[in-house]
């Protein structure tokens, strides 16, 4: 069943702009043709938040083969705990003229790294121009659209992507008489309210705040929001905090508090809850499947899910940072810059990349690779998730969203703690807007 | 003026001299006063360099940016504003200046108040010897010692609503939980709370320093005239200490305002703006949001803020402002 349903997806996938056989085999037409490029030794720098566990073990065995097939280059890698000491390391270096070659950046950030004149297009690599809108045809429709910035030019490249996904104690779900997993987000709140009682409470979520970016609870009000029919911003990058789909959505959280079926925490506090069968569900990235699978410890079997819907469908928010190359780099390490980008992002990587970390591979010629073979079918539910990729939500590329994200965050804190959902909603849309005007 | 010392603890010795013959000191512009001399500066240039490399110049380049629309990444884009800036403070929501001004304040005060009175107290208590009294020093100021970053991140743990040794503790005791850090309400007093724990050994150490070169002449005569403990601490102990408390508060006051790592880990600026301080507003708006320009005028607000109570303190501290 499970296998049949990874084919549906496959075909599917696509089929929706996950690319073919034919511009894939065009795409390794053109890796090989570029591997003549680089004739003399060069270094290039990476600057990365794949700091720990799995992922660090993965990343190293990507250099490593990266290297192997490429015995001229040499990647150093330079990881950071979390995104915030990721970007201030990436800004010091720039303003000390010592930027790294490749850095992982969201959209915001590549918007004030272009604007500022510190990265490149990724059509302007030695060797890309001929190259690229093939391999970028090969990816999820949502992962293209994902790499532009304002300007309408490519300026990132993409290697880690995830999508938001339930995991729920499956034994608190038996417990609790709940048969089925929620599809609709009304069915979803009436099922954690089941399941708050006996010191269990059904989700804990982290707001959010300027120390940790965004969070998976911020996303979530994203989310709902959208399920609602209307998107926190406009594709200008207008927030709409105020719309009525947004008040409902943060309202369904203050109602879900007020009932004892949701609690605030940080530093992932529904992996915690969900470890210590404190908690009934835990709204995450996909990517943390590991680290969730860590928590657990095999106290309880997992289910993972996706998101239910709203009265406007479903909406799932990509994650997960792209790529870019820094201007200061010389010729050489553009060059090897793009071979390394092409690297992370081909077939046979992503599917190496994702089974080990969690993350989804952006091009679907990934799941027929052998590395994703065994995942997928340990793993049915990404074969259910992954075409999420072609339509999920992403925060418009605009240097202010950072700030919006972090009113967004105060707003959801402020309505858990007593303010009025509209008020407080009111708050962070003015200060998105003065925000917006003074970038 | 010649031999006069300055600041908390010569104001103290002074007071202990008596009649005792002072020691011969070497005033300005004679052949041992080093400030005057080649060698004087060669000694003190090092720290001069170091403390104008790192202290000196980054303050007066902050002030220079705060008057423009810094681009950290390529300074060339920036864009000059004059007091742009400093208005953008006045009208700036989510948070708002005096918002933060205000929580910077109400931390400073409670850290002020409660700080220098706990401290007090465990020094007046500690301050006979033996190895309980010792030993309860020690661990009063162990706390002191640790990385705040380090402690910040267990008490994070340690107030963990759901989980938290804290709120065991309560609910093993039948009595109220509470949200502590994830309240907005609770997570003020929550970091105050863990900051006076990790605050308090260095300023009864301070205190402890003062009660040992105290005159115990003047507590002996008053204990002769019928004084109570209360009495003799309030007429007799305290206002010996008081350049000493004076001090005590200058230093909470200036490390108060300047505080970060708690507000950082601890509790984020949150929720909703609770904890959000000059200090961490400085690090959100040049670190994350990289409004560097923006950033560097709050720096100098706080920075003036911090040289005023500083000066009001220097200008009410008996024995300070007139010996300099």
């Amino acid at each position: 069943m499970a296998s049949a349903a990874a084919v549906l997806v496959l075909t599917a996938s696509a089929c929706a702009g996950g690319g073919s056989s034919s511009s894939s085999s065009s795409a390794s037409s053109s890796r090989a043709a570029n591997a003549a490029a680089i004739t003399k030794p060069v270094t290039i720098t990476f600057d990365e938040v794949e700091a720990a566990g799995s992922l660090k073990t993965a990343m190293q065995s990507a250099v490593t083969a990266f290297e192997k097939a490429n015995p001229k280059i040499t990647v150093s890698l330079t990881a950071y705990s979390t995104y915030g000491p990721l970007l201030t390391a990436e800004t010091a270096q720039v303003a000390a003229g010592k930027a790294p070659t490749i850095g992982q950046a969201y959209e915001s950030w590549a918007e004030k790294f272009a604007t500022s004149k510190v990265i490149v297009p990724i059509s302007s690599l030695p060797g890309a121009a001929s190259t690229m809108t093939t391999d970028l045809s090969t990816f999820y429709t949502g992962v293209q659209n994902d790499l532009k910035l304002p300007d309408g030019q490519v300026w990132m490249w993409p290697f880690s992507k995830s999508l938001q996904v339930l995991f729920y104690n499956a034994d608190l779900l038996k417990a609790d008489g709940i048969t089925s997993t929620p599809t609709t987000w009304t069915q979803f709140a009436a099922d954690l309210k089941t399941a708050s009682k006996n010191g269990v409470v059904g989700i804990t979520i982290d707001p959010g705040n300027a120390t940790e970016g965004v969070t998976s609870g911020e996303e979530w009000l994203e989310e709902l929001a959208a399920s609602n029919g209307t998107q926190v911003y406009t594709s200008d990058g207008a927030p709409q905090f105020t719309s009525p789909a947004v008040v409902a959505a943060l309202d369904y959280l203050v109602t879900l508090k007020k009932e004892g079926a949701l609690a605030t925490g940080t530093n992932y506090p529904g992996e915690t809850a969900l470890g210590a069968k404190k908690g009934l569900v835990d709204l995450s990235s996909s990517a943390g499947y590991y680290y969730e699978q860590q928590t657990v410890g095999g106290k309880f079997p997992l289910t993972t899910t996706v998101l239910p819907s709203g009265s406007s469908g479903s909406a799932d928010e990509m994650a997960g940072a792209n790529l870019v190359v820094f201007s200061s780099a010389t010729t050489e390490q553009k060059a090897a810059a793009w071979k390394f980008l092409q690297f992370l992002s081909g077939p046979a990587e992503q599917a190496a990349w994702s089974a080990a970390t969690g993350y989804y591979p952006v091009t679907s010629q990934a799941l027929t690779e052998p590395a994703m073979a065994s995942y997928l079918k340990q793993n049915p539910w990404v074969s259910t998730t992954i075409t999420g990729l072609n339509n999920a939500i992403v925060d418009p590329p605009y240097s202010w969203v950072t700030q919006c994200g972090i009113d967004l965050s105060t707003a959801i804190s402020a309505a858990l703690s007593g303010t009025s959902a509209s008020s407080a909603l009111s708050t962070a849309q003015s200060a998105c807007t003065t925000a917006k005007s003074n970038a | 003026m010649i031999g006069t010392t300055t600041g908390a603890a010569g104001s103290a010795g002074t007071g202990q001299t008596g009649g005792r013959k002072r020691a011969k000191r070497v005033g300005h512009g004679t052949e041992r006063d080093f400030r005057r001399t080649k060698k004087g500066w060669l000694y003190s240039g090092p720290a001069v360099l170091i403390f104008g490399a790192f202290i000196i110049l980054p303050t007066f380049y902050t002030f220079y940016v705060s008057l423009w629309n810094w681009n950290v990444l390529n300074p060339s884009l920036s864009v000059y504003k004059g007091l742009g800036n400093y208005k953008e403070l006045l009208t700036a929501t989510d948070p708002g200046f005096l918002q933060t001004l205000w929580n910077s304040l109400y931390f400073t005060g409670a850290m002020v108040i409660a700080g220098t009175a706990i401290s007090l107290c465990l020094a007046l208590l500690l301050q006979r010897g033996g190895s309980i009294m010792n030993a309860s020093r020690v661990a009063i100021y162990l706390p002191n010692a640790t990385p705040l970053i380090a402690t910040s991140l267990i008490w994070g743990w340690i107030y963990n609503p759901q989980f938290g040794l804290a709120n065991w503790v309560l609910h093993s005791l039948h009595l109220p939980t509470s949200p502590w850090v994830e309240g907005q309400a609770t997570s003020m007093p929550a970091v105050i709370l863990f900051s006076l724990w990790h605050e308090v050994g260095f300023t009864m150490i301070v205190f402890l320093g003062g009660l040992t070169i105290i005159n115990d002449e003047y507590s002996e005569a008053a204990r002769v005239d019928g004084a109570g403990p209360w009495q003799e601490f309030w007429y007799v102990t305290w206002p010996q200490l008081r350049p000493v408390t004076s001090f005590v508060i200058v230093i909470t006051t200036i490390l108060s305002l300047q505080s970060f790592t708690q507000f950082y880990q601890l509790s984020g600026g949150g929720p909703n703006n609770a904890t959000t301080t000059l200090s961490y507003l400085v690090y959100e708006e040049s670190q994350v949001l990289q409004n560097t320009g923006y950033a560097a005028a709050l720096a100098v607000v706080l920075f003036l803020i911090t040289v005023f109570f500083t000066f009001v303190r220097w200008r009410t501290t008996p024995g300070v402002s007139a010996t300099s």
